[in-house]
């Protein structure tokens, strides 16, 4: 049956409940970013294919564009937004600064994301674990070994450690 | 950053470094405020490049400012110079040239009014982080106090000495990104993250002619459009048609989405494409203009006498620049006036679009450049500019439009396909005797699309020039003639980074590293040689050094000793210089690469390990900048030359996401060496490009080295490379087979998919005889007496107890999933059930007195649950499963008519059921019910459990799982005996069997089906799709007991227990379905990998919310049809009730028929191995989009 649209929907995003009218078939993304106003997850496939919209439910990386909003009540939303802690950034957001690890920019929540999501369930990753978290998170302006280098210092690994596709790549 | 620039911008006292525009108002180039801020002001934009960080370095440098003391505002029409698009890497080193001066004026102005202050001479003074001041003296004073109050403006000097380069303190430091504070945190406004007050959203509704340009149907395809298949959807503000040009605006993003998607719309069949799968042939034969760059010693008289002579073809697919974020737009059109907040690439060049569109001068518009995902060239970010302007203009309220990845990946101007042909020699000594060189380049600028769309521009084919960037190659030859075929786009095309010059660089690179193998000289050596440039001879024999670069004079065809089906490995060179601009043009930076890859030969997938890449760029403004562009150049390069390509179907785009259009993954990346050469003396060049432009030849170059075998054309995808490898070599001895060898179907059988339709074309005339037999036969049993109307009885009459049991019933017979209709009012009927014999729609069941059931008395409702006959006597179809419903005992058909006699009446009649002949007759089903039913209640069997008996009851009565899951015999009876529950249809899709028989790679255990039915999720088997997930939705009204009870049966009926440590077993299963599912060597493979894997991978459910269950384990994959796998990529899934899953998306919008089937026929080799292949999938394919099209008209 398809839900009213105006029936309400519970939501709890970086700690804080909310009830919102909207319909529950719409994407979380999109009432994450209209209805919420929050600019970190971003629309770049609507598919789950290239991540740029990934926030943490339950801790657990998610791909906001093909979740319904009515789909994920009494369940913890944790965005970009919500990673800092009384004004200071997460270790995986600062080691993306020390790393200068962006171009555009606009895969960057995705990859901050999936990382924070690996570290909550492993806080020591190695090289092929990173990559491997990584895999479907796509970014187009080639900004991948920036990215890979505040992946390690997020993980406790060498920033420059190097690593040949013979040893960890596909 | 611009927006910290813009709070600021009032009028206020300044000194403002000006230059009067051709229009007769000023450009601005530098501010510095009152507060003694500074602004510096371009026309250019970031494109994420850092070009914001190192231009407002400049201004500091100049200036002597403290770096955090300066800002840029870039691209916005309204505040900044036009200096033209921000392309071929010009910012830096053309852009900036102006605004460096600019900053050297304002100094000196400062300067001189402090000089009076301080009374001392000007160039006495020193300035240190903002400070003026005179040495010595302790006053220091800031550009606001140097002000005072006053308001200068200068007219821009291009003469104003600047420093020289090694007065630098700032220019030449790795001073930290502006932008990336804000980025990592989330503050960041890209202008998709623009909102203003009571701002709409819009899509657009695009024609089916993606990622075409001219032609007399653009602008001219438009058939009809209906308004009312949306006006009355939730928040729908408007609908804008104008000639091809459609727009939707609605309150809310998801609403125009949906109404986007249900707009009723018929478009004229494009006119077909030139095939494009032989891209040589396609670009030989379109109309071209020979343009002769270059032509010196008569290089036709010169080659006949080569001592080596070569002829060789390259061939560059098209790519896309594939932006991340699909493009973006706020527009707000009052009173006249636009406001577009843009992520353009061009502010005023789409300036210039707006006002042709719109009909307005360049004075009414002002576009807000807000940084957006990178473009690397020309993607659609003009495009929906103009889109959000329309659509504001017509609703006169602030309009946000972003367009879908399909829309994106479809329309973008695409970077251009591109052919050289080139024919070269060598003299008796080695020497480069001639070289002749053609490169065809169709692709102009991509005019913008709602001018092509709405008419207001023609669609006349219009060439450009641009395939001349480094058409001119960097060795001497002795005779050489170099042509460009000037050619206007075949699909729309524009610049993309490198432009033409990557592909030109591609042949000249490979062609020399040829001719350097026919020398039998090392090619980096057999370079030096020939090198025109002594600055590019000093980069490549420093990269050569930092390499490590071997010396070969042939290809070392290293492997790593594991002989035949090992892995190869080789290294290669190549040099280019970026030229851009208008012919002969202007050099950016030098490149030189050395690429190292590992080539496997028996899937054909080469690795590339490791990338040193020299680059000489001039001064460097910020060296860690230039090296983050040299890495990004690197590795998106890479990306072009190993994977991408876009695929044409149909005259149209059919690369439409990431799965169809893959690009580089985390696990590929090389390992990347920059070594950047220190010159700081000389001038800045641009650093955007260059070190993408070598690429394709340096890995090109290093597979031949590898192997020995030449590749030309791109991408160098694992099939390409294992055939051209195969070719060379001859097939190797064939490895282990990858997939086993297709098991013949057993004797007799029929595949289930063909028999719907074929049964009932070979048994029509048959049934239609057979079916009049009976009928004929039982004719006293036809006429059936109407049962009299009663009024509505009082549910007041009903126990509350009496009331919920009836609710768990009806629950549990999951009445309104077919008496209701998608979205409608429940049990108010409607819904069409496709049967073999024709559409039933199932009937009205509240108790609306005269479209309902209200009329009808208990007697009247026991005898239809039991007998199949309605209240007024006519015999209803087994569509109605009152087969089952028969064993219903008394008390539960009475709770059931009290559940559904207390629910709200709705007033409704249902279409009326209209069966072709013989079964529009309904009496036969007299005859029917004399063969086939048995109204009579279920015995219990003494000897099995409560809990048996009572999910035995629940299963086969008021459940009814046989309605669906048995099979029907020729006349739609349920076959039974040890038929019962071995699988049937329902609603197209494949009910699997029940019985233990089914497909399913794990067996069915208890606490499996417990799981299915309760939360519609199986961790062993997967989701509960197509008319399944809402009967699941459906038994979430039914106690747990009941449930398990269902479950203890169903488990029971298994043939066979499953037996083992079952998590092992789906372990092995999932395992051993992905041991070598890389490379991905197909593009079903490939479509898996971007669109399926990332939920469906082995492990995903501990890494991601709502993974996928592993596709070995599925049903759909292991089942003897493909249909349900079919449906379920088309439409995807809903979320569970329970939670147990959210939703999968479906693909009907983004794959083609041929894409579908490539991924199922490959999801069958990889994940159901050891079953059979499915034959004709792709008709099928065609067949389930046709039927769910159908459905979709009939029910929209």
């Amino acid at each position: 049956m398809t839900p009213k649209s105006d029936a309400a929907i519970s939501l709890t995003v970086n700690g804080t409940d909310h009830r919102l009218a909207v319909p529950p078939a719409a994407p979380l993304l999109d009432v994450l970013r209209n209805d919420l106003r929050l600019n970190g997850p971003k629309f770049g496939c609507g598919l789950g294919q290239c991540g740029a919209c990934t926030v943490l439910i339950d801790g657990l990386a998610a791909r906001a564009c093909t979740i319904p909003a009515g789909s994920v009540a009494g369940r913890r939303i944790v965005t970009l937004e919500g990673l800092s802690r009384d004004g200071r950034l997460d270790a995986v957001q600062e080691a993306f600064v020390a790393e200068q690890a962006v171009q555009c920019g606009y895969c960057l929540n995705g990859m901050i994301m999936t990382l924070k999501a690996l570290t909550l369930r492993d806080p020591a990753p190695d090289e092929r674990a990173i990559r491997e978290a990584l895999r479907y998170n796509l970014c187009r302006c080639g900004t991948h070994l920036e990215i890979l280098a505040a992946a390690r210092r997020a993980c406790g690994l060498r920033p420059d450690a190097r690593l040949s596709a013979r040893d960890g790549g596909a | 950053m611009t927006d910290a620039a813009r709070t600021g911008d009032q009028e206020e006292a300044r000194l403002v470094i000006e230059r009067g525009s051709a229009s007769g108002s000023a450009e601005t180039f530098l501010i510095v405020h009152a507060d003694g801020r500074v602004t510096g002001h371009n026309g250019h934009v970031d494109l994420g490049t850092g070009i914001a960080t190192a231009l407002a370095q400049i201004v500091a440098e100049e200036l002597d400012a403290a770096p955090d003391q300066v800002a840029m505002v870039l691209g916005d029409t309204g505040r900044t110079p036009d200096q033209g698009p921000t392309i071929a890497s010009e910012t830096i080193q053309v852009a900036a040239v102006p605004l460096r001066k600019a900053a050297a004026q304002a100094r000196g102005i400062l300067l001189s009014r402090a000089a009076r202050l301080l009374d001392a001479a000007p160039e006495d003074l020193a300035i240190e982080a903002g400070l003026v001041f005179a040495p010595g003296s302790n006053r220091r004073l800031g550009f606001g106090e140097i002000l005072a109050g006053a308001t200068i403006r200068a007219e821009l000097d291009l003469a104003t000495p600047v420093k020289p380069a090694e007065a630098y303190r700032l220019v030449g430091t790795s001073l930290p990104r502006v932008d990336i504070p804000d980025k990592v945190s989330g503050r960041a406004t890209y202008v998709h993250d623009v909102r203003l007050p009571g701002m709409l959203h819009g899509r657009v509704v695009r024609p089916p002619y993606a990622g075409r340009d001219s032609g007399d149907f653009i602008g001219r395809s438009l058939l009809f459009v209906d308004r009312a298949s949306v006006a009355s959807l939730p928040g729908f503000v408007e609908l804008v048609v104008i000639a091809d040009f459609v727009g939707i605006v609605c309150e809310r993003e998801d609403q125009a989405a949906e109404a986007a998607r249900r707009l009723k719309i018929a478009w004229r069949e494009p006119p077909p494409l030139p095939g494009l799968d032989d891209l040589a042939a396609a670009l030989t034969a379109h109309p071209a203009t020979p343009r002769t760059l270059s032509d010196h010693g008569d290089v036709e008289a010169v080659l006949p006498g080569s001592a080596v002579r070569l002829k060789r073809r390259y061939v560059w697919p098209y790519q896309m620049h594939a932006s991340i974020g699909p493009s973006c737009a706020v527009a707000d059109f009052r009173d006249g006036l636009l406001t577009l907040w843009s992520g353009t690439q061009n502010p005023h060049m789409l300036r210039g679009d707006l006002c042709r569109l719109l009909q307005l001068p360049p004075e009414r518009i002002d576009i807000r450049r807000h940084e957006a995902a990178g473009c690397y060239g020309r993607n659609c970010a003009d495009d929906v500019s103009a889109d959000a302007s329309l659509l504001s203009r017509a609703v006169g309220r602030p309009v946000r439009v972003q367009l879908t990845r399909a829309e994106e990946h479809a329309w973008e101007p695409k970077g251009a396909a591109q052919l050289i042909d080139v024919e070269g020699g060598l003299s008796a000594d080695g020497g480069l005797a001639a070289y002749d060189f053609e490169t065809r380049y169709p692709s102009n600028r991509g005019p913008n699309l709602a001018l092509l769309l709405t008419g207001a521009i023609s669609p006349d084919p219009q060439p450009s020039d641009m395939g001349d960037r480094t058409a001119i190659p960097p060795y001497r030859y002795a005779a050489e003639r170099i042509r460009v075929h000037d050619m206007a786009p075949i699909v729309r095309a524009s610049w993309m980074r490198g432009v033409s010059a990557m592909p030109n660089s591609f042949a000249h690179e490979s062609f020399i590293d040829e001719l350097a193998a026919a020398a039998v000289e090392d090619p980096v050596a057999f370079r030096l040689r020939h090198l025109k440039d002594p600055r590019a001879a000093e980069l490549v024999r420093a990269t050569a050094g930092r390499a490590g670069w071997v010396e070969r004079s042939g290809p070392r065809r290293t492997g790593d000793g594991s002989g035949e089906g090992g892995k190869l490995y080789g290294q290669g060179f190549a040099y280019a210089v970026y030229v851009h601009g208008a012919f002969p043009g202007t050099a950016a930076a030098h490149a030189a690469w050395i690429a190292e890859v590992a080539v496997d030969r028996r899937t054909g997938e080469v690795a590339l390990e490791r990338v040193v890449v020299g680059h000489d760029t001039g001064q460097m403004i910020n060296p860690a900048g230039v090296r983050h562009q040299i890495h990004g150049n690197v590795v998106q390069s890479a990306s072009r030359v190993l994977k991408e390509e876009v695929a044409f179907e149909n005259s149209t785009v059919a690369s439409r996401d990431w799965g169809s259009y893959p690009i580089a993954q985390f696990p590929e990346i090389p390992d990347v060496d920059v070594l950047m050469l220190p010159r700081p003396a000389d001038p800045p060049l641009g650093v955007g490009e260059s070190a993408s432009v070598p690429s394709a030849a340096a890995i090109a170059n290093a597979i031949f080295d590898a192997t020995g075998v030449r590749f030309r054309e791109l991408p160098f995808t694992p099939e390409r490379i294992k055939a051209g490898l195969d070719a060379a070599w001859g097939a190797p001895a064939p490895p282990a087979r990858l997939e086993p060898a297709a098991p013949a179907p057993a004797p007799g059988t029929v595949s289930p998919r063909r028999r719907p339709p074929l049964l009932r074309r070979l048994l029509a005339p048959v049934l239609a005889g057979l079916a009049a037999t009976i009928g004929t036969a039982a004719v006293g049993l036809v006429l059936r007496a109407p049962i009299a109307p009663v009024a509505p009885p009082d549910p007041a009459t009903w126990s509350a107890a009496t009331l919920e049991r009836g609710r768990q019933l009806a629950a549990l017979g999951d009445c309104a999933v077919c008496h209701t209709v998608p979205g409608g009012s429940a049990n108010a009927g409607g819904r069409a059930i496709e049967t073999p014999f024709g559409t039933v729609y199932s009937t009205n069941i509240t108790p609306d007195p005269e479209t309902g059931i209200g009329a009808w008395s208990y007697p009247a409702f026991a005898r239809a649950m039991r007998e199949g006959i309605s209240r007024d006597g006519r015999h209803l179809y087994p569509a109605f499963p009152y087969s089952a419903f028969a064993k219903t005992g008394e008390a539960d058909l009475e709770a059931l008519y009290a559940h559904l006699m207390a629910q709200p009446p709705v007033r409704a009649t249902p279409p009326a059921t209209a069966l072709a002949f013989p079964f529009n007759l309904r009496p036969l089903m007299a005859g029917w019910n004399a063969l086939y039913h048995k109204a009579e209640a279920l015995r219990p069997v003494v000897s099995r459990s409560e809990a048996w008996n009572r999910g035995r009851y629940l299963v086969e009565g008021l459940g009814h799982c046989s309605a669906c899951h048995s099979p029907r015999n020729p006349l739609g009876a349920e076959k039974r005996g040890a038929a019962h529950l071995s699988g049937g249809i329902a609603d197209g899709w494949h009910a699997p069997a029940l019985d233990g028989t089914g497909e399913a790679p794990l067996g069915w255990t208890q606490d499996a089906l417990y799981a299915y039915l309760r939360t519609g999720r199986s961790a062993e088997h997967g989701a509960a799709a197509g008319s399944m997930a809402p009967v699941v939705a459906s038994l979430t009204g039914v106690p747990d007991t009941d449930i398990r009870a269902m479950a203890v049966y169903l488990a029971s009926l298994s043939k066979a227990a499953p037996q083992g440590d079952r998590q092992a077993e789906a372990a092995r299963l999932v395992a051993a379905s992905e041991a070598d599912i890389r490379p991905a060597q197909s593009l079903g493979a490939r479509l898996y990998d971007g669109a399926c894997a990332v939920c469906h991978r082995s492990g995903a459910e501990a890494t991601l919310f709502n993974a996928g269950t592993p596709l070995a384990l599925t049903t759909a994959v292991n089942a003897a049809a493909p249909d349900n796998l079919i449906r379920t990529i088309f439409g995807g899934l809903a979320p569970a009730a329970s939670g147990a899953h959210s939703a999968m998306p479906g693909f009907a919008e983004t794959f083609t028929d041929r894409q579908v089937a490539a991924l199922v026929s490959y999801l069958r080799s990889r994940f159901a191995r050891g079953r059979a292949p499915w034959d004709d999938v792709e008709a099928r394919v065609a067949k389930i989009r046709a039927s769910l099209s159908e459905a979709s008209t009939a029910g929209g």
